[in-house]
């Protein structure tokens, strides 16, 4: 009963107007974003963190969520559409969903990916409201041992998942803990690696680094390929938006599979959207009577990974508000956000600011409305949007990631930096390293120090508390299993492969 | 000068028994990255007793990337991987001329000239660039940052010259 009195209060938050609008107005910018290529999630939500400063705290966090879930379905029309995903999470869904669009099916795949996204939307939120509680009752029991040992399998999630090398990821999340001990020691004080510049000493940014790495450093690859990008645009007219009785009976089950894949990948610290649109294709081409169909224009393989990332972006907000963890780079921002009104993420907040907490997870059931209901009729809108051809784009992308940085601090060395981020990621890039598990690192060192310390300062300088906590030597355990998992060859060859199609 | 990267695969400086160029020297910066580091936390207390000093967590880390660093390095020593892509010069020097142009000039000539003279050394960046319509596209932009970050969405911002207001 609580659960219903909690959800009755979060939409009472959610409803008033204030908070409508900028449910509405982070949606339609997400989907605007999440459509236009060559500008992920992170560096969006890195750029518009200023915009957010003026706003209540309630306000500021329903228009970012609306962002990050925002992008989730913009991506996906140009998926659809142009066969250029508009981001990561959408990549697989061109496999099937361009291919529909060629056979004239433009319509439904979108009508189908906007109902897929729609009901994993509210299954999460239904999930983030029935879990919430618990965890954080869950979250009371764990000590610093255990704290350490949940990042620790998260960054192993995060390795596991990774596309590429093994060794190659574990070594850009080290790089990432390396650079997060820049700055002041939290406990001593003391100036590490700050070489006496007066705007290091509070450490390296986040959004400046995610600005660089994921900003700056993807513009200068689209560079390389030439600012002319090959647009596939379906130029027929998109008539019948209306899914036949097939369609829906077909993609039924496919969306419920990706619903549950997702959800589950999306709790997993290190675990996001991108690689539960991943896993939920393939396990919708394993189980398929007809895999042959994948590729060819298949309504499963548009339903089952638009689900899936739809539900892996909003249940990553339950070890952010459980926690405290945030599981992946946007919801690191997210902790950015709330630091910046005076929120500190944790088992406290659900407690502590039932406003913010229930109002958003109402927010985002409204938010998956409203796309749904805006979305369609804007398809025509977004489309045109990509005849912006990118040599115009990419300046304007650089101007508004520089105000962007700028205004967080106002200091011109963020600038600098980020800059400097944008080159040493052109480099990680060509050198198939990959930026994503540098940026996790970066969120979880210091946690991840603080957690370590304090367990062994508890434990009186015994390393072994880490295995004789029963909970914490379970999340090691699995931490360890995974690891062993991920560079058994069998395995591998099998991860590879599914990387492999999808770039096809 | 061609900056496009399509060329014909860069003569390697490397020795023929280096298989995979990309990882072996991918390793190696990153085995250079983790000395620095050290170097750069070494004059921090380690530890006392059974607590940390400031320096502890850096230099375990650094060591782990040392070990990494080198780990990669020896997989590319000994694997057959691809060679180390070609780099073109053209975007990242623009783009981060751009950059620097932004910080160095945004609180001596405001948020007008900087952001207007910013994209049009950006669209440097690209040979695809036609002049007249990114100098109205910049036009536009810079209108529209003027009137957004100040004014909408209330940040202190300088907007025009300092000679020019004083």
């Amino acid at each position: 009963m609580e659960l219903f009195a909690n959800l009755a209060h979060g939409f009472a938050v959610a409803l008033s107007p204030i908070n409508l609008l900028m449910c509405l107005i982070g949606a339609l910018v997400g989907t605007l974003v999440g459509v236009l290529p060559g500008i992920g999630t992170i560096a969006t939500v890195a750029m518009l963190l200023p915009i957010t400063f003026g706003l209540p705290p309630v306000g500021a966090l329903i228009m970012l969520a609306g962002i990050y879930y925002g992008a989730q379905y913009g991506g996906s029309t140009t998926s659809i559409l142009v066969n250029i995903p508009g981001e990561a999470t959408s990549v697989v869904t061109a496999l099937d969903g361009h291919q529909m669009a060629r056979q004239g099916r433009a319509g439904p795949a979108l009508a189908i990916a906007a109902i897929g996204s729609f009901f994993a939307g509210c299954v999460a939120t239904v999930l983030i409201a029935v879990l919430g509680a618990p965890l954080t009752k869950l979250a009371l029991a764990f000590g610093p041992a255990e704290y350490f040992s949940l990042m620790v399998l998260g960054l192993i999630f995060a390795v596991v998942l990774a596309k590429g090398s093994v060794l190659k990821a574990i070594a850009m999340i080290v790089f990432g803990l390396l650079l997060s001990m820049v700055g002041s020691d939290i406990e001593t004080g003391a100036s590490r690696m700050a070489f006496n510049i007066p705007e290091l000493a509070d450490g390296l940014g986040f959004a400046t680094v995610a600005m660089g790495v994921f900003g700056f450093a993807e513009i200068i690859r689209n560079l390389d390929a030439g600012a002319e990008m090959s647009r596939d645009l379906v130029q027929q007219k998109i008539t019948g938006l209306m899914p036949t009785r097939k369609d829906l009976t077909d993609s039924a089950p496919a969306i419920v599979r990706g619903t549950i894949l997702g959800s589950i990948l999306g709790i997993l610290p290190g675990g996001g959207a991108v690689i539960a649109s991943f896993a939920a294709y393939t396990l919708e081409k394993k189980i398929a009577k007809d895999p042959s169909r994948f590729g060819r224009g298949a309504i499963e393989g548009v339903a089952s990974p638009e689900s899936a990332n739809n539900a892996a972006a909003q249940t990553s907000f339950i070890p952010l508000l459980t926690l405290g963890i945030p599981p992946n780079a946007v919801m690191a921002l997210m902790v950015g956000a709330m630091t910046i009104h005076g929120i500190v993420p944790g088992p406290q907040v659900m407690v502590k600011q039932p406003d913010l907490v229930w109002g958003m997870i109402a927010s985002m059931w409204i938010g998956n409305l409203m796309l749904i209901i805006i979305n369609l009729p804007l398809v025509g809108i977004w489309v045109r949007l990509l005849r912006v051809p990118y040599r115009l784009m990419f300046p304007s992308i650089v101007i508004f990631c520089a105000i962007g940085i700028y205004s967080v601090n106002n200091a011109p060395v963020d600038v600098v930096l980020a800059g400097a981020f944008g080159l040493i990621g052109y480099w990680l890039i060509k050198h198939d390293f990959e930026p994503a598990p540098l940026l996790l690192g970066m969120v979880l060192g210091p946690l991840m120090e603080e957690n370590l310390r304090r367990a062994l300062l508890i434990s009186r300088g015994d390393w072994s508390v880490f295995l004789s906590r029963p909970l914490s030597a379970v999340l090691l355990a699995i931490a360890a299993g995974l690891l062993v998992l991920a560079v058994l060859p069998t395995l591998r060859a099998k991860r590879d492969e599914v990387f492999v199609e999808s770039e096809g | 000068m061609s900056d496009t990267p399509s060329e014909a695969p860069v003569k390697s400086i490397l020795p023929k028994w280096v298989r995979g160029p990309q990882d072996f020297v991918g390793g190696l910066v990153m085995m250079a990255v983790a000395l620095f580091a050290l170097w750069a936390s070494s004059d921090l207390q380690g530890m006392h007793g059974f607590s940390f000093g400031a320096g502890t967590a850096p230099r375990m880390f650094a060591v782990l990337l040392l070990l990494l660093g080198g780990a990669v390095a020896l997989m590319g020593l000994l694997n057959d991987g691809p060679h180390i892509a070609a780099y073109s010069w053209r975007g990242p020097l623009f783009v981060s001329a751009a950059i620097v142009f932004f910080a160095v000039s945004i609180r001596p000539l405001g948020l007008v000239v900087t952001a207007f003279a910013s994209f049009m050394i950006a669209a440097l960046g690209s040979e695809e660039t036609k002049w007249l319509e990114t100098t109205i596209v910049g036009a536009c932009l810079t209108l529209g940052c003027a009137l957004l970050f100040p004014y909408v969405l209330g940040l202190p911002m300088p907007m025009f010259p300092r000679f020019l207001v004083q």
